[in-house]
């Protein structure tokens, strides 16, 4: 429990100080540090450019040796093959692939570059029927990773 | 120009050098994995705990276990004990309850009979079994020409006299 926060702390304040390019950490509503809010700008020169998202962090007790809760929030959902337009994001590194070397900083780094990959904006084409049969937790989702293009 | 040694040119405090890849503090019982990563072992240990199946650096994703990371000894480290053989406490153990595993038997009851059900899903195990020679927790038999050997075949032969003459009553009943 300690452990988890302590570390929290110190990539909240990674986050504030040395944020990476496109981010922002939202310090303004942010009320515990079990979850906050990171601010994402789509990069230039890419589909996304000029939009802002909403990312949505959440941290469980067990954290770092669990990924967080990540997911998109707000109404401005990103249209993308990896995006449900509930936010649920289909990102390896959310679930099998988390390793507690990795951060929030790596965590918008790798949402980003999803992003900025995209060729065509569309939603994943069973968007309709996961919408409406998921859990509100993307963890509690069995992903299948098979698409490593975008 | 050249550096002084032990200054880093790098825009990063040094001392950021030797955190912990887990809880981002300066390593405590440092250990380096193969791959040159460096993590407290508390760190480290709580990770392989936390996916036995899949003994990965979280770093570079390259092999890792207990022993394929060297302990770091520094000068200033208090007592020269390899940090891996003082583990962090781990859980402790629990004691679930069984599955039943009658249940499968128990939907067999039909009506009159608990006892004559069991019997005959029972039955189809022990059968099985000394048939096909599926029980390897039996000693081995004895070589032929021991006298050990002809008191097995004789005790087997009764059992199999005995074992007919009940199925025999069973049928007959």
């Amino acid at each position: 429990m300690a452990f988890s926060q302590k570390r929290i702390q110190k990539e909240i304040l990674t986050m504030t100080t040395s944020p990476p390019p496109g981010t922002r950490l939202v310090t303004e509503t942010m009320q515990t540090t079990k979850e906050f809010l990171v601010e994402v700008h789509g990069a230039q020169g890419t589909l996304f450019a000029g939009e802002q998202f909403k990312l949505l962090f959440k941290f469980g007790d067990r954290y770092p040796f669990e990924s967080p809760q990540v997911m998109f929030v707000g109404d401005h959902i990103p249209e993308h093959p990896h995006v449900y337009s509930n936010g649920h994001i289909c990102l390896s590194i959310l679930t099998d692939d988390w390793s507690p070397a990795l951060s929030v900083e790596s965590v918008c780094l790798s949402i980003l570059s999803m992003l900025s990959s995209c060729t065509e904006k569309k939603r994943p084409p069973d968007n309709a029927f996961y919408i409406r049969t998921c859990s509100s937790n993307p963890k509690d989702t069995r992903w299948w990773y098979h698409d490593d293009k975008v | 120009m050249t550096d002084e040694p032990g200054t880093s040119n790098s825009s990063q405090p040094s001392s950021t050098q030797f955190e912990c890849n887990i809880c981002l503090d300066t390593a405590k019982d440092a250990v380096i994995s193969y791959c040159g990563h460096l993590f407290c072992w508390p760190c480290l240990h709580q990770w392989l705990e936390t996916r036995p199946n899949r003994q990965e650096c979280p770093v570079c994703k390259a092999g890792i276990g207990k022993d394929k990371v060297v302990p770091l000894y520094g000068r200033g480290s208090s007592n020269n004990v390899d940090p891996r053989e003082k583990l962090p406490p781990r859980p402790q153990a629990q004691r679930p309850a069984a599955e039943n595993r009658n249940m499968g038997w128990n939907g067999l009851n039909l009506g009159d009979g608990f006892q004559m059900s069991f019997g005959i899903g029972a039955f189809p195990f022990g059968f099985f079994g000394s048939m096909f020679n599926v029980n390897d927790g039996r000693p081995r038999t004895p070589p032929p020409d021991t006298p050990q050997y002809q008191d097995e075949q004789v005790i087997s032969k009764v059992f199999l006299f005995v074992a007919i003459f009940m199925m025999f009553w069973l049928f007959v009943s």
